[in-house]
């Protein structure tokens, strides 16, 4: 991109498409191009650990599957005219030498920057040796080398000798927390959870002989389940743990030999040396040069590190109107959150274009049904390898094979990645080609990838019901790792029992339904507010359900951000904002007293006092947030000195003398979090704890502060806080969970005082400190909000927060199609981050209130009327009220389904006396005949 | 029984989609390692499991049934 | 589920072929924990010889398609949670009961049912085949009769000779 001209609504984007000598039209990514190409490069996907060609597709998985041209060092730009060996094997004709550089001018209304982050390149840094010691290497390259399609295949080898490591160490803070030249202060957020995965993958490669140590400063596992995961790492997995910031790295032994010596402090405070094999660097991200002069050319502020300047209030914005960012553009962050900060990237731009939706959209088409479909069964079978997630188990080509046998079965295939747009492709023609009128995919999940499958076909020709899924991977090759053959016998059972339940698929036809188009949004906070306004900019009716008598939650304590902007401001600007917007009702003091329908045909009744509501809605978006633990321990509750979360603050803010009088405050952080029975990070204690540390020390620097804490998890740009911290002298203090500080009532010169005791982690000696005041950060905890979970049939996760569709796919959506979630509801986090999520949700919900109907999965129960009785035990044991009793005129009553609120359970088909219910796509004899050719006895009889 | 210690028993399983078979997933993401005795079908409800299918899967020579909600 | 195992306890099958287990969809860990631990019990038990249990596996079958156990099964939740049409409410041992008793009497007309499906048998011979007391097989003889599902063939001496229908 050159530039951007114009303004929000209406901007002139220049682009400048690069010529790549190769007919995108023309080429079938077979590759011999490459294959003839003498000229070998470095690989920089494979960060240049492996090799490719001039002519290169830049990763397996590149879409579009196309090759391009490397002129930088192609023989034929650099020798005028030589060579053209793949000019003279395309067995397309898609080589063109004589493509040159185009510039687009795009007409567009917004403009999202998600550029992403370069990797910290530690070449610089001598201490640590990288690019003079070979076996130093960065977390990219340790990455790619774990990879299937990395330069060694998946083995696990280092880079020296081609030998696996015994033991490799990670070190963590490479370029980030770091004040020295070239290095970035604040933390990156994302190191310390890869590097735990790449040690726990490390040793599912290297088996569990091999030694892993990740050396850090502070552990920061601050995202929804990852205390756990850092949990399993150490006390499963076996990785070891060690806090020490590695003072340098040098070549171990002789000079033949290239193992590394690591020298650290260890935890006694003494010099310790360990020798490695392999030395991983846990290098952070930081904003390339060149994105950053860009952004000043397109007029964007970046903050001091280089990351779009973005207000806490309005996350996605950055400082031009009509540009957004998100990702790791906007600061430093993992996955989910990039994932959501998308969404709410998407949704700033929809209520900006609200008024030109539509008005470009195409309708996809699909190929009529072949009528082959209803002919005997021919089935293809594709046995994906996923790269060596299956193919490293799994003998994947004797599955094939074995399929191929198989009765019915016309076609067989074996692939890298089915997934993969390419083979996308390949199924398709071998539906065309073979005739093929059913197909089976053996490879990850159906949970995950059905529908991709369902909709290939579909444009195969084929309707989509005539898929059936054998999940080899997740529920085989993953789970028996060290049983090969055991796994590839249960993947050709599984095969074998897909074969025969595709043989009996029948073609279902679409369920379209009538679907509204207002919102409701339970849980009038931040979170919610935020929600309801971006749906109510884009025109959509929008309830909010608040069960407080006034709209705020939380956020009405939050005096001031991490970045210092004036939160009880932005709250009263909100909620103004909301009672103002006529598309938005309030129900406050309200209550959900009853829910039934489905995505698009949603009716509530909310219950006011004695006064109920119903309401008819097509989405529900989730806010319902999440309470401070009441702690049980540290004098809580029995000593009015000891206080939680915000009170501290408020104490001082209401009787300003207090602080004045007193001498030293101490903060206790982790109460409660972290802790066996509930193993999470609460997430923003620290930065909170912090800033109130800080604005103390501000008003009065005689004032002493102590912070006892765990691990530090001040995250992402929040890293100055801590700095700051240090620098005014607040003193940190840190404890493990076998020794947790104690606290006392004392009297000191007559007045009442608090006595904390805690050993001291340096000098490891135990100090008493004596403190007015003492202020807890305890665990952010879910409402407990089962009732409204069961009746909403969405899942809670082990700790009682809700549980999304997929932590990084599918962060704000539940598995229960036309529900969303935001807020601390989901998991504890900061203000900007709910703020981030209640956008994200938004825009996941507009998604669907904005089309005319809803497609619902038509798997729904069928009755046989003829067989049916009437006796209506289907009615009474049906938990969706899907099944009813009608009068059929002659006959009494028959049962009958409403398609729209059956959720396909199978229920009623399993209590009717008659068996006069089946299930569409599950029907018995589909199921009876995937039991049979199960069984061993089938099996036996094969082999005969 | 001394020939038992060979014999590797094939378990039929019913998988609910929502919640067994989803947590057989979530097994695989954090590659748990158990035995692969067992050959699943799913289905969207355990529910839906009718008696029959377990008589079905004994007399098809499966070793035991599994149903998992 | 419950009446499935009471069944194949009642057949000799035994119970544990059948494991129930709840899992959802956050507890991965638990989902293999129970594999294997169902794994275990299966290779205690041993292979299962679905030729040796052929009869009893039909009959079980048999019980659990007939009208009477699928009514009374389709019930429960009404009967014990809402009560009947006199607004009684049966406690749910009681109904479990009741229920296990009428698999057990359904079980037995089954297998009577399937020996006389090969060729028409005295009670005595009956009796011997099924491993049913001359006694049981005498009652429920009494109920297919009346129920119109057997029926007295031929007398063999003295012996009456009975017949599926």
């Amino acid at each position: 991109m050159k530039s951007i001209e114009g303004e929000a609504g209406n901007f002139t984007v220049t682009v400048r498409e690069r010529p790549r000598y190769v007919d995108m039209d023309k080429c079938i990514a077979c590759g011999i191009c490459a294959e003839r190409c003498p000229r070998k490069v470095k690989d920089e996907y494979n960060q240049g650990l492996a090799q490719r060609k001039a002519i290169y597709l830049q990763y397996a998985q590149a879409v579009p599957l196309k090759y391009a041209i490397d002129a930088d060092n192609c023989i034929y730009f650099k020798k005028k005219g030589r060579c053209r060996a793949c000019e003279k094997y395309c067995p397309a004709g898609a080589i063109d030498f004589t493509q040159r550089e185009k510039i687009h001018k795009i007409k567009v209304g917004s403009v999202v920057l998600s550029t992403g982050f370069k990797s910290f390149d530690p070449s610089g840094y001598d201490i640590y040796g990288y690019g003079s010691l070979p076996n130093v290497i960065t977390s990219m390259e340790f990455e790619r080398i774990l990879s299937a399609s990395g330069p060694f295949h998946g083995h696990l080898q280092r880079p020296s000798d081609k030998q696996p490591p015994q033991k490799i160490a990670w070190l963590q803070c490479i370029g980030s927390r770091d004040l020295h030249a070239g290095c970035h202060e604040y933390c990156s957020g994302v190191c310390c959870m890869y590097a735990i995965k790449e040690a726990v993958i490390a040793k599912e490669h290297g088996g569990k002989d091999l030694d892993t140590a990740i050396f850090f400063m502070d552990m920061r596992t601050h995202g929804k389940e990852f205390d756990r995961y850092y949990d399993r790492a150490e006390k499963e997995a076996g990785v070891r743990f060690i806090r020490s910031r590695v003072h340098s790295i040098e070549r171990a032994g002789g000079p033949d030999s290239d193992d590394l010596k690591i020298i650290y402090v260890g935890k006694d405070g003494r010099r310790q040396e360990e020798v490695f094999n392999l030395v991983v660097l846990s290098t952070g991200v930081e904003i390339s040069e060149e994105m950053r002069n860009l952004a000043q050319d397109l007029g964007i502020e970046l903050d001091i590190y280089g990351f779009a300047k973005t207000s806490s209030f309005t996350p996605v914005a950055t400082s031009r109107p009509g540009i957004f960012a998100c990702g790791a553009f906007a600061g430093p962050k993992d996955i989910p959150q990039s994932v959501m900060e998308s969404s709410a990237a998407s949704s700033a731009c929809a209520v900006l274009l609200a008024e030109s939706r539509n008005t470009l959209t195409q309708q996809k088409t699909y190929p009529p049904e072949d009528p082959i479909i209803h002919e005997e069964p021919r089935i293809g079978v594709f046995v994906c390898h996923c790269g060596i997630n299956i193919g490293g188990v799994v003998d994947v080509p004797a599955v094939r094979d074995y399929a191929e046998k198989l009765p019915n079965v016309v076609y067989v295939a074996d692939n890298m990645f089915t997934c993969s747009q390419d083979t996308q492709g390949l199924i398709r023609d071998a539906v065309k080609k073979n005739r093929l009128n059913r197909v089976v995919v053996a490879a990850c999940t159906p949970r995950t990838h059905e529908a991709l499958f369902q909709e290939t076909i579909r444009e195969g020709g084929l309707n989509p019901y005539l898929f059936e899924f054998a999940n080899i991977r997740d529920q085989d090759a993953w789970v028996h790792q060290k049983e090969p053959e055991r796994a590839t016998e249960k993947a050709k059972d599984m095969v074998r029992m897909s074969v025969t339940k595709a043989a009996l698929l029948e073609p279902i036809e679409p369920l379209l339904l009538e679907n509204r188009h207002e919102a409701l949004i339970i849980g009038g906070g931040a979170a919610g507010m935020t929600a309801a306004l971006d749906l109510a900019d884009q025109g959509f009716k929008t309830f909010i359900v608040e069960r407080d008598g006034k709209l705020g939650g939380h956020a009405k304590h939050v005096k001031r951000t991490w970045k210092g902007e004036d939160g009880s401001a932005f709250l009263t600007d909100l909620v103004g904002r909301v009672q103002a917007h006529e598309q938005i009702e309030v129900l406050l003091d309200a209550e959900i007293s009853r829910l039934s329908g489905f995505i698009g045909n949603f009716k509530t009744t909310v219950t006011t006092g004695a006064t109920e509501r119903k309401i008819e809605h097509g989405i529900i978006i989730l806010a319902v947030g999440a309470e401070p633990l009441k702690p049980v321990e540290y004098l809580y509750g029995q000593n009015e000195r000891v206080m939680k979360w915000h009170e501290l603050e408020e104490l001082f803010e209401k009787e300003p003398e207090r602080i004045e009088q007193a001498e030293a405050v101490a903060f206790i952080q982790c109460v409660g979090s972290r802790e066996p029975e509930r193993p999470y990070c609460s997430k923003f204690c620290c930065t909170s704890s912090l800033q109130q540390a800080i604005d103390f020390k501000t008003r009065k620097p005689e004032l002493n502060v102590y912070i006892i804490y765990r691990d530090i998890r001040t995250y992402g740009q929040r890293e100055q806080l801590y700095k700051k911290a240090r620098e005014l002298g607040v003193i940190f203090i840190r404890y493990s969970l076998d020794e947790k500080p104690v606290v006392e009532d004392t009297l000191i010169d007559g007045k009442g005082k608090l006595k904390i005791m805690v050993r001291d982690h340096i000098l490891g000696i135990p100090l008493e400190l004596q403190v007015d005041y003492l202020n807890l950060a305890t665990a952010i905890i879910p409402r407990g909000d089962e009732k409204l979970a069961k009746m909403l049939k969405v899942p809670l996760n082990e700790d009682g927060f809700f549980l999304e569709a997929h932590m990084k796919l599918r962060p704000v959506d539940f598995a229960t199609d036309g529900i969303f979630v935001c807020g601390l509801a989901h998991y504890p986090k900061p203000l900007e981050e709910s703020l981030v999520q209640a956008k994200a949700a938004a825009a996941r919900a507009a998604s669907v209130l904005i089309k005319e109907s809803v497609e619902v999965e038509p798997t729904v129960s069928v009755v046989d009327q003829g067989k049916c009785i009437g006796c209506g035990l289907c009615e009474i044991s049906c938990p969706f009220g899907a099944v009813h009793l009608v009068q059929v005129p002659g006959q009494g009553y028959r049962a009958e389904n409403i398609s729209a609120l059956c959720k396909g359970c199978g229920i009623c088909a399993a209590a009717c006396p008659q068996k006069a219910i089946d299930m569409r796509h599950f029907r018995d004899r589909q199921i009876l005949a995937m039991v049979e050719a199960g069984g061993s006895k089938l099996q036996a009889a094969d082999n005969e | 029984m001394e020939t038992n210690k060979s014999f590797e028993p094939k378990i039929l399983a019913f998988l609910c989609n929502w919640c067994a078979y989803a947590g057989a997933d979530l097994a695989g993401v954090s590659r748990l390692q158990y035995p692969p005795t067992i050959r699943s079908i799913r289905v969207m409800c355990s529910g839906r499991v009718d008696p029959v299918y377990i008589t079905d899967g004994l007399k098809s020579g499966f070793d035991s049934v599994f149903v998992s909600g | 589920m419950e009446l499935i195992q009471y069944l194949l306890d009642l057949s000799g099958i035994g119970r544990n072929r059948l494991q129930l287990r709840w899992v959802s969809a956050a507890e991965g860990q638990l989902f293999a924990k129970y594999v294997t631990e169902v794994s275990e019990i299966t290779q205690k038990l041993g292979p299962f010889d679905a030729d040796k249990f052929e009869l009893p596996l039909a009959a079980v079958e048999q019980t659990l398609n007939s009208a009477r156990i699928r009514w009374l099964l389709g019930l429960i939740k009404q009967v014990t949670e809402q009560g009947n049409v006199y607004n009684e409410k049966f406690k749910k041992e009681d109904y479990k009961k009741m229920l296990h008793q009428a698999a057990q009497e359904e079980y037995q007309k089954a297998l009577i049912m399937r020996v006389l499906e090969e060729r028409p048998l005295s009670v005595r011979e009956m009796a011997e085949k099924t491993g049913l007391a001359v006694y049981t097989v005498s009652l429920r003889l009494n109920e297919l009769e009346r129920q119109n599902q057997a029926g007295l063939q031929k007398y063999s001496g003295n012996t009456p000779i009975f017949m599926g229908m």
